[in-house]
């Protein structure tokens, strides 16, 4: 079955297949407003420029749930573990006196060790618990995050820009990165027509990533864990070390994830410290799923396309029905529609092992 | 033999032991006084021992912490809007509320139970997020459809906007109207008596409903799936039962909840009370597929003395106040992954000890035949 | 033989329901709160005007609710449809006491309700000594809030810091 989804002549039917009814709901309504916003007189332009831009800064987040899908460790609940070896990489960039874009390549080069550390963690621990590992990477997830706003009172920073000028330590809640590297990705050749602006550095880079994740998925130890994540039993009597490669898939997971927030930072401007990654990981999720992705199956494609789709409906709701109907619904349609997503994702049967 | 079962042992009761050192240690160093400390942990009983409760009998079905009990304390909620808004105050206010409530939670319940079935094996991550979804179909109702659709009169419950009900309702002309009805106060301990009782009732319901037949088969069905199904018993029907009355259950509970506190926070109020009736559940020595009404009792006391005595412990140690708040909100998390991860790896145990035996029991077959 | 059990089933839940809907109906009728405003102010009805005495005290089931001098409003919160209070009047300073129990039936569909005591002392109808409160919304209640319907809400009291004390 997997094989046949891989080689190209059964793809685009299994596409068709995967895309499913609610993908096509969320799809239509995207046109929908597509189609609608420059009627009640949104400006187009910026509308899309505003989707590229959401996408430049989430997609690595996105991109982050594809390894562990991929090894049968399902979604990755636990995206906050990364974020947080993402955040350190931040917080301790800016503290050594690193500037401007070279800060930005600083916090990617020290959060590494700690996504390796952490990630190997728990990836460990996952292993132990094979079965239940979305409820318990959630779990690690939070208690991860309420564990560090303990340390960012606690850990000796003392760069001025960063902790409270009150008491001299403690990190701030959110720490702008102007000055540091605030869009250090989206500058890099970006292209503005009118209106319409595309932050093409940080894209690239995106593709970058997703073209190496692309690339390590059709080397040996990829397709092993195509193998891991389809059926385990098979790849163990094919000799393949199951618990090496699903911990593989974690390191790589929390790493890209550790990348993601530093971009997404980049994009936003700001460091958001303490209780802020604790959802972080329900979007990225969603996004995913939307994408056509399921519990265990999940391609660059599905990245690509779902966040697109999910970021387009978050930026686009607001301003459309504001325009339209001076009603903005657009928190709830995004609670219901990207957890609505979750859910249906959640009740498919899936194959292989469960 | 003696020595692993007294390992298992120290092992079940692990959680709680932890808690009672938090608490010792940190109890004389907040400084709070011990009156102090009863009078709010016997406050703290009232208002949630009857939500906590709620969650027993989704464990008794196998079907783990249900994290979506968050549906029923909005099915409350949405009771206490309407309520006070048609101006009936006092415990008939309460009861109304309540009745207004089981429907409504009761769909939510046979929905999230017929959505489980589909999600068997991931029951609670599944749960989990049904709390999410649910949530914004809350936000729906009472954001957008109080007011136009769902009639709102008063003007401190409506937005001045026409639609939507403000962030909070005030329950005053309900506070403490249950927990007051019969006065009583030992040792200058307030005691909400009929809450109390309340409590208790629910707790003989509760082992009542363990000896009925649906009960055995909640416990069958908890057990193994494939073994109650062969033995007739209607495994998805028993299972959303037991998420209907675990949904109904945690709405009167919620009622119960808020008129102890007083108003209604109505966009926040529910969405982290799955979260803490699970911790303390679990702190009182309840694991995830097993829980009795002991672990409830044992756990609300533990739990909520460490939650109040944990901030001030810790702005004396580290001078800071939020160090304190932190670490009870690791805590309570920390507990649930622990005890998240020892039903697991339990599960794992004994599913391959299963398999030993079986495999044992083969080969002592292939040799009595050969 | 199958059709009796079930028979008695619906019975069964026929009669539950009624029960329940029963216990709500008499739930609207015994729980409506009231809030009931009381006027020692002199009042004009038919051309003829009824002056109140110099201080009334209004007791609720033996508790102190308010004391009236000439021209005061007092007022309380009520639960079901009879009202019933004790009023203790004084005509004059330092005079006499007097004790009067008054009941009266409150309507359903008014929140507020105002009564004015002495056209109730005097014995007139209803319409008289009887109108309805009608609030003026505080600035405050006027002002538009924003909702905060934010997930991380109550993340870190889990809400217990909701408490009114």
């Amino acid at each position: 079955m997997e094989e046949n989804s891989i080689n190209s002549s059964g793809r685009i039917k299994g596409l068709i297949q995967d895309f499913g009814l609610p993908r096509l709901i969320i799809t239509g309504f995207l046109i929908l407003l597509l189609i609608v916003a420059p009627i009640v007189g949104a400006d187009l332009p910026t509308q899309i420029s505003n989707i590229i831009n959401r996408f430049s800064w989430n997609g690595i987040l996105v991109l982050a749930m594809v390894p562990m899908v991929h090894s049968g460790c399902g979604l990755n609940f636990g995206l906050p573990l990364g974020i947080i070896s993402g955040l350190l990489g931040a917080t301790i960039s800016i503290e050594l006196g690193f500037t401007g874009p070279v800060s930005f390549f600083m916090a990617v080069l020290i959060s590494t060790p700690f996504a390796i550390v952490f990630g190997s963690l728990y990836g460990w621990l996952l292993n132990k618990i094979k079965g239940g590992e979305m409820m318990i990477a959630t779990y690690v997830g939070f208690s991860s995050v309420s564990l560090m706003c303990m340390m960012w009172l606690l850990l000796p920073y003392h760069s001025p820009n960063m902790v409270w000028g009150m008491a001299g330590k403690g990190l701030r809640t959110t720490i702008s990165l102007e000055g540091y590297y605030k869009e250090a990705l989206a500058d890099i050749l970006q292209i503005n027509i009118g209106n319409l602006m595309i932050p093409t550095g940080a894209i690239l880079f995106f593709a970058l990533l997703a073209f190496l994740m692309w690339a390590f998925l059709h080397t040996k130890t990829g397709t092993a864990m195509t193998a891991v994540g389809s059926n385990p039993d098979f790849a163990r009597s094919a000799g393949i070390n199951v618990d090496k490669i699903r911990l593989i898939s974690v390191v790589m997971s929390t790493w890209l994830a550790a990348i993601g927030i530093l971009v997404y930072e980049q994009g936003f401007g700001f460091i958001q410290l303490y209780m802020a990654p604790f959802y972080m990981a329900l979007p990225a999720v969603s996004a995913i799923l939307i994408g056509g992705a399921s519990v265990n199956k999940a391609s660059i494609m599905n990245v690509v396309i779902g966040t697109i789709l999910f970021q387009g409906i978050v930026t686009m709701t607001p301003t459309v029905m504001n325009n339209m109907i001076h009603l903005d619904m657009s928190e709830v349609i995004r609670i219901i529609v990207s957890n609505g997503m979750i859910l249906y994702a959640l009740t498919r049967k899936t194959e292989g092992s469960k | 033999m003696n020595k692993t079962n007294l390992g298992d042992i120290f092992r079940r009761f692990s959680v709680p032991l932890m808690f009672v050192l938090i608490c010792a240690v940190c109890a004389p160093i907040s400084g709070l006084s011990p009156s102090y400390l009863a009078n709010e942990i016997v406050t703290r009983m009232g208002r949630n021992a009857f939500l906590i409760l709620s969650l027993l009998i989704p464990i008794m079905a196998g079907m783990g912490l249900n994290f979506s009990m968050t549906l029923g304390a909005m099915a409350g909620e949405i009771g206490l809007i309407l309520v006070s808004d048609w101006q009936i105050v006092g415990i008939p206010g309460m009861v109304l509320a309540m009745i207004i409530s089981v429907p409504i939670s009761a769909l939510l319940g046979l929905f999230c139970g017929k959505v489980l079935n589909m999600a068997k094996g991931r029951e609670m991550i599944t749960s989990y997020i049904i709390s999410f979804f649910i949530n914004g179909i809350y936000q729906l109702v009472v954001l957008y459809l109080m007011g136009p659709v769902i009639p709102i009169k008063h003007s401190n419950i409506k937005l001045p906007r026409g639609y939507g009900v403000r962030n909070t309702v005030s329950l005053l002309s309900m506070r403490q109207k249950l927990d007051n009805l019969i006065p009583l106060t030992i040792a200058g301990v307030k005691i909400p008596v009929a809450t109390f009782i309340v409590i208790f009732l629910l707790c003989l319901v509760i082992i009542w409903f363990r000896k009925t037949k649906l009960g055995q088969d909640m416990r069958a069905v908890g057990q193994d799936m494939e073994v109650s199904k062969d033995a007739g018993i209607n495994v998805e029907g028993t299972r959303i039962i037991s998420m209907v009355i675990s949904t109904v259950f945690a709405g009167v509970g919620m009622i119960i909840y808020l008129q102890n506190m007083g108003n209604i926070a109505t966009y926040s109020s529910h969405s982290q009370i799955g979260m803490f009736c699970i911790a303390a559940l679990l702190v009182g020595g309840a694991s995830v597929d097993k829980a009795s009404i002991g672990n409830v009792f044992l756990g609300i006391i533990l739990f909520h003395t460490m939650f109040i005595v944990a901030p001030k412990a810790g702005t004396v140690i580290t001078g800071d106040s939020m160090i304190g708040e932190y670490f009870r909100v690791f805590v309570s998390y920390a507990v649930i992954t622990v005890a998240l991860i020892m039903y697991e790896t339990n599960k794992r145990k004994n599913k391959s000890r299963a398999g030993e035996e079986l495999a044992r029991a083969q080969e002592e077959e292939n040799e009595g035949a050969a | 033989m199958k059709g009796q059990p079930d028979k008695k089933r619906i019975l069964i839940r026929t009669a539950a329901i009624i029960v329940v809907v029963a216990v709500a109906a008499a739930m609207f009728v015994i729980g409506r709160g009231h809030t009931v405003y009381f006027d020692n102010k002199v009042l004009e009805y038919n051309g003829k005007e009824y002056k109140g005495p110099y201080s009334i005290e209004v007791q609720v089931d033996g508790e102190k609710v308010a004391k009236l001098k000439d021209g005061e409003r007092g007022m309380t919160p009520t639960m079901g449809q009879n009202f019933s209070m004790d009023l203790i009047i004084k005509e004059e300073k330092g005079g006499e006491e007097k004790k009067v129990r008054a009941g009266l039936p409150l309507p359903y569909n008014m929140d507020g309700i105002i009564i004015n005591l002495p056209a109730l002392l005097s014995g007139l109808p209803e319409d008289a000594y009887m109108s309805e409160f009608i609030p003026t919304p505080s600035d405050e209640e006027l002002e538009d809030e924003e909702v905060v319907t934010d997930e991380m809400e109550g993340l870190m009291n889990f809400g217990e810091d909701g408490e009114q004390q």
